[in-house]
């Protein structure tokens, strides 16, 4: 009855006695929370007690106690697969507000539930073994601090970069933001421990080209190319447990948008050039020059219509960095910072922002999609070029004077992101970022078991989401790999080979690429482990070969029938 | 068209006072909590902005600052500390450093050396013109009269001539004041009558400040403090300026003194040594007043050399009428050493807002009225103004 939730509209007597006088009912028990203790105490007492043998709970949703009843029955000694649920709350009470009608329904939910459970079978879950070598892919930060945690938990991991260095976006980088710590501190002491470390096995200039497998038990081949020359190719096959991806992202390409003038204008540049700069210890002007006045424009590709609806949530802080490193290095330098809105979000971002206001930073203000214009200055003016924009906290029509404007790029999924999900097997959301299992409770985890994302190649994040996203998906491995097994769900499809002609049309159609194709035999098989139960191959097979367990043909018709037949109503 | 703006202004407004402007984050407190600010003059958080940017053009043209009276209230409030009032009070110390064509404004409100040395040296000039003609023809050890070291007819040209320069001076600043805020600042019609039928707002104004007794009512601070004995020392040394100026004569003459010029005397004395010794001592503790908090090394020059001028008037006078002329003369050149650098300084000092706040409440005045018809013509709603 759930409280009220469901005898509120449903006459939950009226069901019982309605639904006592079908064939092979035994017993029918009205309880207030039948999910509470008592309530499952009194279905395993039932079941001992009456000697039964199916069991339907006409309830909530089974996204919501399946679990709860299932474990009732395996207290009470049945197989936990000899039971159904009818869902009476969020497909009937809920969304009726007619009892009489509302209670049809249940009844008919009930009888459905009823005549399908008769023809369940006990069925067994499987375990397999996991494999407790990992693979990570991108030598970032990312996938450096998920190699280094797995490595650390004694586990051998193969940690494969495409470029021939280790460090990725962040070595790029000159110090961080919001404390100033320099990126290479972060890195060196990462990189040094991943080449000391024997179980780690580092591929640079490698490529992961194959994966195939399931949770456990992949298997991959690494492609290394040492050195620009051919014939130094080295191809690795590899067995893994479990694979991180943490290929990080690419920069917006500043020339896209024409009027900020990127490739043009010499001394307009982006933010990883000046990084560049910083690096050198030079910050000036094409000339050679100290620039006088500097811009930095936010918002480069990210939250406008044209390109990026996102925001790519470092640049707001990274800017202020790049005030604070111009002022330390030329103390005569003016610095107007031309924004949309300041995002400083995180840990002693505030604090940060405030700083570089303390610092006479200029900050000037733009509508979204009312992007600066830059042009280069007359001879009269003391600058190299203008900037104008509608001020926003002024109302006015602003010209801003420029030596050297620097460009917030955002970040982007990188091209071969695609290629990448293609090969994990996992997808992409519009913008090509990775998509997780659960934005908020499953941030790591993909739709495939064994795939695990971390870091910029699911959304732009700064480096302390980054790190933490990489320690979880370590985390994570290291669960399944101390549990040694893996239980896999005994509802899955299953192929009769003496039925199957080899069409191979489910092989394509399997959204989770598992089914295999046996060619020796010419027949198809289902690795069960990466088997969801989608049931997409059980309804295309021309030769009504595949079973989908749990969800047989006759008893999803039993269901159906039972739904069907018209309720005699006595009152 | 757009508005070039100046990064570097920031950096002079520090010399001006305005270390803090730089923080405002545009919440727009100052203005709400402002009793002043109203629809058609809306401020601080405006003229935050304009300085933040460097908008030049935008802050020369506006006498919105001279509406401020400074109670303070919107530094209380202000959420990131950017102290609104303080930045007010710099933005018009850059003002008169702009309507002062000679230039000279600016190097006192940036050199507090520069501006020493010239008073020490305007004060040393005036010591040594007068030595030299109180020994050409008189005697220390008489006060007035015939053979007097410094007699009451010459210091009355010498104070007319003085007065005069300053006047020149402060007349042309007003003019540019004018010409900047209501020529160059005002881009609609302003029919002659408005100006004539508002004219009664500068001397209301100069006569009251009642806009700054508006401003303390919020502070609940008594009987408006600041602003009676602002009143009182302003009155008092607008009095001692009509006497010095026009009754000298009978001023300075010895026993047989008029009372009714003597009257008035003592009480500007009294209402200049409340206001003096007020306003020093609020300086130094900085009292609960924020207006205190913050002194510019011109508003210390102001003050200390006014308190000067009093204690020097004071004991001149009571040492004349003690009957000891050799020390009264003495201290009367000093007296007259400290009044000349005071004197011509005014144009030049934070001092000439005694002509810039009547006239900026003339002007809005003038202006509410031009712009409320322009509404009208343009078909705008009516705008309901404090």
């Amino acid at each position: 009855m759930c409280g009220t939730n469901i005898a509120k509209i449903i006459d939950a007597e009226a069901v019982k006695k309605s639904v006592s006088k079908l064939p092979h009912v035994e017993l029918v028990e009205t309880y207030k929370y039948m999910c509470s203790n008592p309530g499952q105490e009194m279905i395993i007492h039932h079941i001992k007690e009456h000697k039964l043998n199916r069991i339907v709970v006409a309830a909530c949703s089974p996204n919501m106690h399946e679990r709860t009843f299932r474990a009732a029955l395996r207290k009470a000694g049945i197989n936990q697969y000899l039971f159904e649920m009818a869902n009476i709350r969020e497909q009937c009470s809920w969304v009726h507000d007619d009892p009489k009608d509302a209670t049809e329904k249940a009844i008919a939910l009930t009888r459905a539930a009823i005549q399908r459970v008769e023809l369940h079978d006990s069925l067994e879950s499987l375990s397999v073994e996991m494999c407790p070598t990992s693979l990570v892919i991108g030598g970032g930060i990312a996938g450096m601090t998920a190699a280094l945690e797995l490595a650390d938990a004694g586990h051998s991991v193969y940690l494969v970069e495409k470029n021939n260095h280790l460090g990725g976006n962040l070595a790029r980088v000159d110090l961080t933001a919001p404390y100033l710590y320099s990126a290479r501190d972060l890195l060196t002491e990462r990189i040094t421990r991943i080449k000391t470390i024997d179980h780690i096995h580092l591929h640079l200039n490698s490529k992961v080209t194959e994966l195939t497998g399931f949770v456990g038990n992949f298997r991959a081949k690494i492609y290394e190319q040492n050195g620009k020359t051919d014939g130094n190719e080295k191809l690795t096959e590899v067995k893994i447990g479990n694979v991180v991806v943490c290929t990080g992202y690419k920069e917006f390409d500043a020339s896209r948008i024409t009027h900020y003038g990127y490739g043009k204008l010499p001394n307009v540049i982006t933010s990883f050039e000046l990084e560049k700069m910083i690096r050198e210890g030079k910050i000036e002007t094409k000339e050679g020059k100290i620039p006088k006045y500097v811009a930095i424009i936010h918002c480069v590709g990210s939250r406008s219509l044209e390109f990026h609806g996102y925001c790519s949530r470092v640049c707001c802080m990274t800017a202020l960095k790049y005030a604070h490193e111009i002022k330390s290095a030329n103390a005569k330098s003016y610095i107007s910072d031309i924004y949309i809105d300041m995002h400083a979000f995180g840990k002693g971002h505030e604090d940060f922002y405030r700083r570089s206001s303390e610092a006479k930073t200029l900050f000037l203000m733009y509508e979204k999609n009312d992007r600066p214009v830059i042009r280069r200055a007359g001879p009269k003016d003391d600058c190299e070029m203008l900037i104008e924009v509608n001020e926003k906290l002024s109302g006015e029509t602003i010209e801003i004077p420029a030596d050297l404007i620097v460009l917030m790029v955002g970040m982007e999924a990188r091209e071969d992101s695609a290629e990448v999900a293609r090969l994990v097997n996992i997808s992409q959301d519009k913008e090509g970022w990775f998509i997780e299992s659960h934005p908020k409770l499953e941030p790591v985890a993909t739709t495939t078991d064994g795939i695990f994302i971390a870091g910029t190649c699911v959304a732009p994040k700064d480096i302390p989401d980054t790190v933490a996203q990489a320690r979880a998906a370590a985390a994570r491995i290291l669960a399944k790999i101390s549990k040694g097994k893996i239980e896999v769900d005994a509802i899955y499809s299953e192929v009769d080979p003496d039925l199957c002609s080899g069409c191979r049309f489910c092989n394509k159609l399997c959204p989770f690429s598992a089914i295999e194709f046996d060619e020796k035999e010419v027949h198809s098989h289902v690795i069960a482990a990466m088997c969801k139960a989608c049931g997409v191959c059980v309804a295309a097979c021309p030769s009504s070969a595949i079973k989908g367990r749990h969800f047989t043909d006759s008893q999803v018709f039993a269901q159906i029938d039972g739904l069907m037949e018209v309720v005699h109503f006595a009152e | 068209m757009a508005i070039r703006i100046n990064p570097t202004l920031i950096d002079e407004l520090n010399s001006f006072g305005a270390e803090d402007v730089q923080l405002c984050y545009h919440c727009g407190d100052c203005s709400a909590v402002c009793q002043h600010s109203g629809e058609i003059f809306n401020f601080p958080r405006k003229s935050m902005r304009r300085l933040q940017m460097g908008l030049e053009q935008k802050i020369e043209t506006t006498f919105e600052p001279w509406l401020c009276y400074y109670c303070g209230q919107c530094s209380t409030q202000c959420p990131r500390e950017a102290d609104p009032g303080e930045s007010m009070m710099s933005l018009r110390r850059w003002l008169i450093s702009r309507y002062d064509f000679t230039g000279i404004a600016r190097q006192f409100f940036r050199s507090k050396l520069v501006e020493v040395l010239s008073i020490i040296g305007v004060a040393i000039l005036t010591g040594l013109f007068l030595v030299i003609y109180g020994f050409s023809g008189g005697n220390l050890q008489i006060y007035d009269g015939e053979g007097a070291f410094l007699p009451s007819t010459f210091i009355h040209k010498f104070d007319l001539l003085i007065g005069s320069v300053m006047a020149i001076f402060l007349l042309i600043n007003a003019i540019r004041m004018w010409y900047f805020t209501m020529i160059k600042g005002v881009d609609f019609n302003i029919p002659w009558w408005y100006w004539l039928k508002n004219i009664f707002t500068l001397p209301l104004h100069f006569f009251t400040q009642k806009r700054y007794a508006e401003c303390e009512s919020k502070n609940k601070s008594g009987i408006f403090m600041p602003w009676l004995i602002h009143l009182g020392l302003m009155l008092g040394y607008a009095i001692m300026l009509v006497l010095v100026m026009v009754y000298i004569e009978e001023l300075q003459y010895g026993p047989d003194i008029i009372w009714k010029v003597h009257i008035f005397g003592y009480l500007a004395s009294i209402g200049l040594i409340i206001g003096t010794v007020y306003f020093i001592r609020n300086r130094l503790i900085k009292s609960k007043y924020v207006q205190y908090k913050k002194s510019h090394d011109t508003d210390w020059v102001f003050v200390c050399l006014l308190f000067l001028i009093v204690l020097t008037g004071i004991a001149q006078h009571i040492l004349h009428r003690t009957g000891i002329p050799y020390w009264a003369n003495i201290i009367y050149v000093i007296h007259l050493m400290c009044v000349v650098p005071w004197l011509l300084r005014m144009p030049f000092s934070k001092w000439a807002h005694l002509v810039y706040r009547p006239l900026a409440m003339y002007f809005a005045a003038v202006y509410t009225d031009a712009k409320e018809k322009q509404e009208v013509i343009s078909g705008s709603y009516a705008i309901s103004v404090k």
